[in-house]
């Protein structure tokens, strides 16, 4: 498990990518996110919902119920054109992000001393 | 069926933590379905009530914790950013119009430093003013994301009409032009229409950046 400081901030960018990938329910965006990340990457679930509410009220996101055989109604949210923006935006600005911290974290190899 | 009612039990609190939030019952029933699905992978553990409910509060977190996230939520809503933004703009104009009194009155002469000091630095000023409308978009941006447009544009509209309201009233001389000496010179005049034209822009430019920031 990675520091949770690390993730903080970048849970609403990884739910947005998800949900460009296909909708999903809550519990099924924790578990895909547990997978993917081979169990390094856990959002605490109590958070999740906050987040995709707030998702849902900035205008990325929207839900819809979902009847089920067996059980309840599950609530799935999907990416909306806003989302698939800021998604683009801030993929970009993480990548960036993420050369520029390789370049300085590996400085010291170029180091003729 | 002790989980079932470990769950009955962990979102009793839940409701319980949330008291009046205004969307309780939509949020407990988010977390019934998200537990649902979590029993419904852990059904055949065999725990107690109390392993069942430390499991629900370590993966969802305590009842308290998940409401302070909530009520945190509701902090910052379109309304209270609409009428802080308008009232500050007011504040601005009230304060600029009992300065004006006060030194038309002539009665303190702290006033007179103060309105002299002013009146040398109206470019100074106006910048600030300008930083306000961007800071105005930045945290509508920020906060409300792509749904802030409409927001941005009523708390603009509104917002707006004090300085037109001034501008015209100076420009057919309801107010006399001497309320505002030194700073009426045509230069000073030229400026004010373009920075009010300006606003906009600084606040669709400013809610760019803070919606960026918003995710």
């Amino acid at each position: 498990m990675f520091n949770r400081e690390l993730l903080k901030g970048s849970t609403s960018l990884i739910v947005l990518q998800l949900l460009a990938e296909r909708d999903m329910y809550g519990y099924e965006l924790v578990k895909e996110l547990e997978k993917r990340s081979d169990q390094h990457l856990q959002v605490k679930e109590g958070t999740l919902y906050p987040a995709l509410h707030k998702l849902e009220k900035q205008e990325y996101i929207e839900c819809y119920w979902q009847e089920q055989a067996k059980g309840p109604a599950r609530k799935y949210y999907r990416i909306i054109e806003e989302g698939i923006q800021m998604l683009k935006e801030k993929t970009s600005e993480w990548e960036q992000f993420v050369q520029v911290i390789n370049k300085v974290m590996r400085g010291t190899e170029h180091d003729p001393s | 069926m002790i989980h079932l009612e470990a769950k009955e039990h962990y979102l009793q609190q839940l409701k319980k933590e949330l008291k009046k939030h205004p969307q309780r019952e939509s949020i407990v029933q988010d977390y019934d379905a998200h537990l649902y699905e979590l029993l419904a992978e852990k059904e055949d553990e065999k725990k107690t009530a109390e392993e069942w409910h430390l499991l629900f509060s370590e993966v969802i977190g305590h009842p308290k914790e998940v409401a302070s996230m909530w009520k945190e939520e509701l902090s910052v809503t379109p309304n209270k950013t609409f009428y802080l933004f308008l009232l500050m703009n007011a504040a601005f104009f009230v304060a600029g119009s009992l300065l004006t009194f006060a030194h038309l009155l002539n009665e303190y002469t702290w006033i007179q430093t103060v309105w002299r000091s002013l009146t040398s630095i109206p470019f100074i000023i106006m910048m600030l003013y300008m930083g306000f409308w961007g800071f105005l978009g930045y945290e509508i941006g920020k906060s409300f994301g792509a749904r802030g447009r409409s927001l941005l544009k009523k708390t603009f509209l509104i917002s707006v009409l004090p300085n037109l309201g001034l501008m015209l009233l100076v420009l057919f001389r309801i107010i006399p032009h001497e309320w505002f000496q030194p700073l009426l010179s045509t230069t000073f005049i030229m400026l004010c229409i373009a920075a009010t034209i300006l606003l906009y822009p600084i606040c669709w430019i400013a809610f760019r950046w803070g919606k960026k920031q918003s995710l």
